[in-house]
């Protein structure tokens, strides 16, 4: 009886999004070229001019975007369906997950233009979604039809309120085919990436169909995904977080109490030795609030991925680092707060943020991230 | 300021005695900037000034001496040089310059070393596989101890985490209740009650002087826990919040007590990211993304020994590369294997890696039949729903509706233990009283109702924020006005790699421990055997933080008294299997090349139905994966016989047959999940035939083991550790009974 009643009431809420559908996802594809020619990382030329530049740091190789479609229901994850084609359709799709819940933070990635987790996005939202998106969230090279013209990025590259036009640098480049978010760092480089051959290569690689298909993104049931922007591409979906862990560690991500920074030595061995605790430091309710939030930060990079002004963090250290370092700030244990302040208050630290709080939209831990940063450049101000 | 040409930039590197270890002329030794570590462009300009080296570059990295110096500098400012206060304490580095004398000035290591070593060494002092709790704790109670002795010792050890995820993505930032420890912060606590309480959870398995060990130092470890930076949830006076928990008593078995610190319902989180911030504030050295593939480990020279760890084989995941890295002591800090079943509430990375590689080294595992279940994974995703959800009103009820947990466990109902609770559910299921969940309507019905309409709604949101969210989230369901879906959900792996409370790997042989020299492990993939049959809750944290503390410091303790350190790296013991796993490798990925759909025909599949036919699964490790969780979760999820356990081992010899096959689709190396996962599943596998054999072997009941051929615990032959080894050798190590004779387990 109960169960009955139940499925009903179920049903009532979802129940199309229960039954399985095709649906198609269009992911930005890339295999990086084998590197024999890059041992030890390091510059071969360096000996002779250390100003030499060998060219382009993004990788090379083939980029492409790949359809596939399964049936699905709309209402389980976009991590589900991707596991789903790993399993029974292509082997060779690679992005990164874990946990599969929201709380590792590995599967972060674009999803119909939005910085999203693969782990908590459900395909029903992104279809409903990819119907309402703006245009300017939509990916370039999908709205035009025409992987080779961009229209405007998908994010603006500086915190002024202009919308922003004008043709990036590399707009023509040949990577931003299937990479457009990426931009951005072709922009700084000096050099192109990828020669002519690799233009047609890549282009030759994008099935006729789709070009014609993505004109109606919003009528057709079609999800898509791309590495998130700010970070480079590895291979796939997978980016490279280094640079993101790298400006989190710059500002010192970490409890410094003076009992244990003052005379470590002591502290580590009273801490091997003895079995007798000493006491907790105290704090109260009241102080915990004031970090409380920041510290459930899981350092997935959406934040990083959705402000303009990040792009890979050569104009700004990014959100997650200043939310990592405001989680310090206001833990009443931390005794450098003031230190903390001075090494935020850089052109690139706090002061790099514009206030356009498009950081707070995609956490997923439900950091107002906007807000906090605007608590950061008054706390410095003071 | 003086402006300064690159070329006149020297930095050295120096270790805390003084000792000159490196000292490059930036200009000779490429400082290189670029979008990605290593990756050399335009360095234009230095100056420098006291405090603070400022260079001009074109965005990018700066590289010193094969490491990363710093990412991305601004326009015109990189923060070369840490003040000396925040300075790493076992290395720092100086600068000065060539030209015009300047003060030489101390930076911390911290901005020195990037978070992937540029380029790994071939040998180290220790090597700790896993960066979990586990993983971190020991690298911390290393450096810590360490530093304790320096005045002691002149060495500086090499020491790197190697770690198939990023740190921060270990599935301990998934633990959610709390960690045990008699703090008696809110109410009159005693270690001996938690000592008392674990032994009884154990159903008398566990060792009693590790559990003794781990309740008398628990408060200590939380401690450290809390200094180190866990958000703790506190108490009005400030104090370290506590809450109760499933099996926590007072006075031996007395009313419930509050032993579990917690921090809100994200404990684990709160750990990990706690223990990786010190690791990173010590300069701990990680791998990120290697995959451990080998461990080498020379077998008994004599009667005496165990052997001696040589070193690993480890697969750089971003360059596709297999490396040797010879080390001096090696730990195991891997994690449990939740997904050797179908339903788990363990992470998809958890495929008892470091088990795996023991048995395959030709060490032994112990009480590896022994397999947590928790009663409320939600439906088909494992998802966990705490135990909360039915401690604050929650009803489990079967397909007739009936509230069938009074029938099981009169008086506890349905906060039963946890191996009470999941065995009534399956019971349920068995007697054909399930349901579907509601997701998969014409699937099995091999669910039952979690009913929590009773709750009041704002008291759910309240005090269930995570459970209701989640429900929300992966069912569509509004648990105030629908049943939720749940099935017992595979949890934690009791048994493990047999260690010492000091963390050694030994081999139970002749009747008593021999120590592998070298080999340490910690947290789930180990067994002290603090959990014996059955865990306690808020025992896990503690356990991986405890004695992966105490491993560090047993490896700090031997490393002084060692002999001089070879620097001579001498990889033959290794070369064999480098080489056995490169062959390996390349089979994998010629058959990409030989295999049918190079990536972009795959493409041909659009818009057809995906091909689940034989071919595609056979030759996929993850449909492999799935076959084997289905398998396992029939033989021996929660209850199992000898018939359910002897299908699952002939399953299992086809799945072996299959595993042989399988091959990569992309011969391209670099960042190859497909590789990954099918040593993956060869783990699995090799783990999987471990867990049957044990399962097959203990002819009893006890804890989370429940053989209805055999449904009674059975002291006389069964008070002992089944020791099994990859060829299926069984020998039986008696349990450490020290203060607690062994009674009924009843709650």
């Amino acid at each position: 009886m109960t169960s009955q009643s139940t499925e009903s009431d179920g049903s009532k809420a979802s129940g199309s999004d229960r039954d399985p559908r095709p649906v198609t996802f269009r992911i930005a594809r890339f295999t990086p070229r084998p590197q024999s020619e890059r041992p030890a990382r390091t510059n071969p030329f360096s000996k002779s001019n250390p100003f030499a530049t060998t060219g382009s740091r993004r990788a090379r190789g083939r980029r492409w975007t790949q359809e596939y479609t399964i049936r699905i229901a709309p209402q389980r994850t976009v991590l589900d369906a991707l596991l789903q084609i790993k399993r029974e359709v292509d082997p060779t799709l690679n992005f990164r997950y874990s946990c599969g819940h929201g709380m590792c933070g590995s599967d972060a990635v674009l999803i119909n233009g939005r910085p999203d987790l693969l782990c908590t996005a459900t395909i029903a939202d992104c279809l409903s979604a990819s119907k309402t998106m703006p245009n300017a969230y939509a990916s370039p090279g999908v709205v035009n039809g025409t992987p080779q013209v961009q229209q405007s990025p998908a994010f603006r590259r500086t915190g002024t309120a202009t919308p922003k036009t004008a043709i990036p640098p590399s707009a023509s480049h040949p990577d931003s085919v299937s990479d457009s978010t990426a931009s951005d760092f072709s922009a700084t480089d000096p050099v192109g990436t990828a020669g002519p051959a690799e233009l047609s290569e890549a282009t030759g690689l994008i099935d006729a169909t789709h070009l014609t298909k993505t004109s109606n993104i919003a009528e057709s049931s079609a999800v898509e995904i791309r590495p998130l922007p700010g970070f480079t591409p590895l291979r796939d979906l997978i980016v490279d977080t280094d640079a993101m862990f790298e400006q989190i560690r710059r500002f010192k991500p970490y409890l410094l109490h003076n009992d244990s920074s003052a005379d470590g030595n002591q502290s580590a061995q009273a801490k091997a030795v003895d079995t007798k605790p000493s006491s907790e430091y105290r704090q109260t309710p009241e102080e915990l609030a004031r970090y409380e939030l920041l510290s459930t930060c899981i350092a997935c990079g959406l934040c990083q991925g959705a402000c303009p002004i990040y792009a890979g963090g050569e104009a700004f250290a990014g959100p997650a680092a200043m939310i990592a370092a405001a989680r310090f700030i206001n833990d009443s244990r931390d005794s450098h707060r003031q230190e903390r302040l001075e090494a935020i208050d850089q052109v690139d630290g706090i002061q790099a943020c514009q206030s356009i709080r498009a950081c707070t939209r995609p956490c997923p831990r439900g950091i107002d991230v906007g807000e906090e940063m605007w608590k950061l450049v008054e706390a410095v101000k003071e | 300021m003086n402006a300064l040409i690159l070329q006149q930039l020297t930095l050295t590197f120096r270790t805390a005695k003084g000792e000159s270890r490196r000292q490059r002329t930036i200009a000779e030794d490429h400082a290189m900037t670029g979008n990605h570590p290593g990756f050399g462009v335009v360095m234009k300009r230095i100056t420098y000034e006291p405090g603070v080296a400022r260079m001009t570059s074109q965005g990018g990295d700066l590289t010193v001496g094969g490491y990363l110096a710093a990412r991305d500098p601004p326009d015109d400012l990189i923060h070369l040089l840490g003040e000396g206060k925040f300075g790493h304490k076992t290395h720092s580095a100086r600068v000065s310059r060539h030209g015009p004398e300047g003060p030489p000035l101390s930076t911390g290591c911290d901005s020195i070393n990037g978070m992937n070593p540029q380029k790994v060494r071939n040998r180290y002092d220790a090597v700790i596989v896993g960066a979990g709790a586990a993983g971190l704790s020991t690298a911390l109670g290393l450096y810590r101890a360490l530093e304790s002795n320096r005045s002691e010792s002149s060495l500086s050890p090499k020491v790197l985490v190697v770690s198939k995820l990023q740190p921060l993505r270990s599935h301990t930032g998934s633990a959610e209740g709390g960690i045990a420890a008699s703090l008696g912060n809110q109410e009159k606590d005693d270690w001996h009650w938690h000592y008392y309480d674990t032994i009884k959870g154990s159903d008398w398995l566990a060792d009693q002087d590790a559990v003794r060990i781990l309740a008398e130092q628990a408060p200590g470890i939380v401690i450290e826990l809390e200094h180190d930076g866990v958000a703790f949830s506190r108490t009005e006076d400030g104090h370290i919040a506590q809450r109760k928990f499933g099996g926590h008593t007072a006075d031996y078995g007395g009313h419930p007590v509050r032993r579990a610190a917690y921090a809100a319902d994200r404990i684990g989180h709160q750990i990990l990211h706690a223990l990786w911030q010190q690791c990173l504030h010590l300069g701990v050295e990680f791998a990120e993304e290697w995959y451990v593939t080998d461990l080498v480990v020379d077998p008994p020279a004599d009667e005496e020994s165990g052997g001696q760890a040589r070193g690993l084989i480890v697969l750089d995941t971003h360059a596709g590369k297999l490396q040797a890295i010879q080390a001096d002591n090696i730990v195991l800090c891997t994690g449990g294997a939740g997904r050797l079943f179908h339903t788990t509430s363990n992470s998809w990375d958890l495929t008892g890696d470091g088990m795996a590689l023991a048995l395959q080294a030709g060490l032994q595992l112990e009480d590896v039949e022994f397999i947590q279940f928790h009663p409320t994974g939600l439906g088909h995703t494992g998802i966990l729903l705490s135990e909360a959800s039915r401690a604050e009103g929650g009803v489990l009820r079967n397909s007739q509706g009936r509230a069938f947990m009074q029938d099981y466990a009169p008086g506890h109902g349905d906060l039963a233990a946890r191996d009470v609770v999941s065995r009534s559910i399956m019971a349920e299921i068995d007697a054909g009283r399930g349901v579907a969940d509601p997701s998969d309507p014409d699937g099995p019905h091999d669910c039952v109702w979690l009913d929590m309409t009773g709750i009041d709604g704002q008291r759910m949101t309240a005090l269930l924020p995570q459970v209701t969210e989640t429900i929300h989230r992966y069912a569509q369901l509004d648990p105030t006005v629908d049943m939720v879906p749940v099935k017992p959900t595979a949890h934690y792996t009791m048994g493990g790699i047999p260690i010492t409370d000091r963390g050694r790997v030994y081999r139970w042989q002749d009747g008593r421990r021999r120590v592998v020299d070298g080999l340490f492990a910690a947290g789930e993939c180990s067994c002290v055997s603090v959990h014996g049959a059955n865990r306690l809750g808020g025992n896990s944290l503690l356990d991986a933080c405890l004695f992966g503390t105490r491993t560090g410091q047993t490896i700090a303790a031997a490393m002084p008294k060692a002999d001089e350190p070879n620097d001579m790296t001498d990889t033959s013991p290794l070369a064999p299997a480098l080489q056995r796993r490169q062959a390996f490798m390349d089979v994998l990925l010629a058959g990409a090349s030989k295999a049918e759909p190079t990536e972009p025909a795959l493409a041909d599949n659009q818009g057809e139905e995906p091909d689940t036919g034989d071919d595609a699964s056979l030759n996929n490790p993850y449909a492999l994966m799935g076959r084997l969780g289905r398998l396992m979760e029939e033989a021996v999820a929660v209850r199992c016989d000898q018939s359910s356990i002897e299908r699952g081992l002939r399953g299992l010899d086809h799945l072996d047959a299959d595993a042989r096959q399988l091959h990569a689709h992309s011969d391209t190396a670099v960042l190859n999940q497909e590789v990954t996962a099918i040593m993956e599943v060869d783990n699995l596998l090799t783990l999987a035939r471990a867990v049957l054999n044990a399962s097959l072997r203990r002819q009893e009941s006890r804890g989370a083991l429940y053989r209805s051929d055999y449904p009674q615990r059975d002291d006389e032959h069964y008070l002992a550790h089944t020791m099994i080894d990859a060829n299926e050798n069984v020998s039986w190590q008696p349990v450490h009974i020290v203060d607690m004779p062994p009674k009924g387990r009843n709650y």
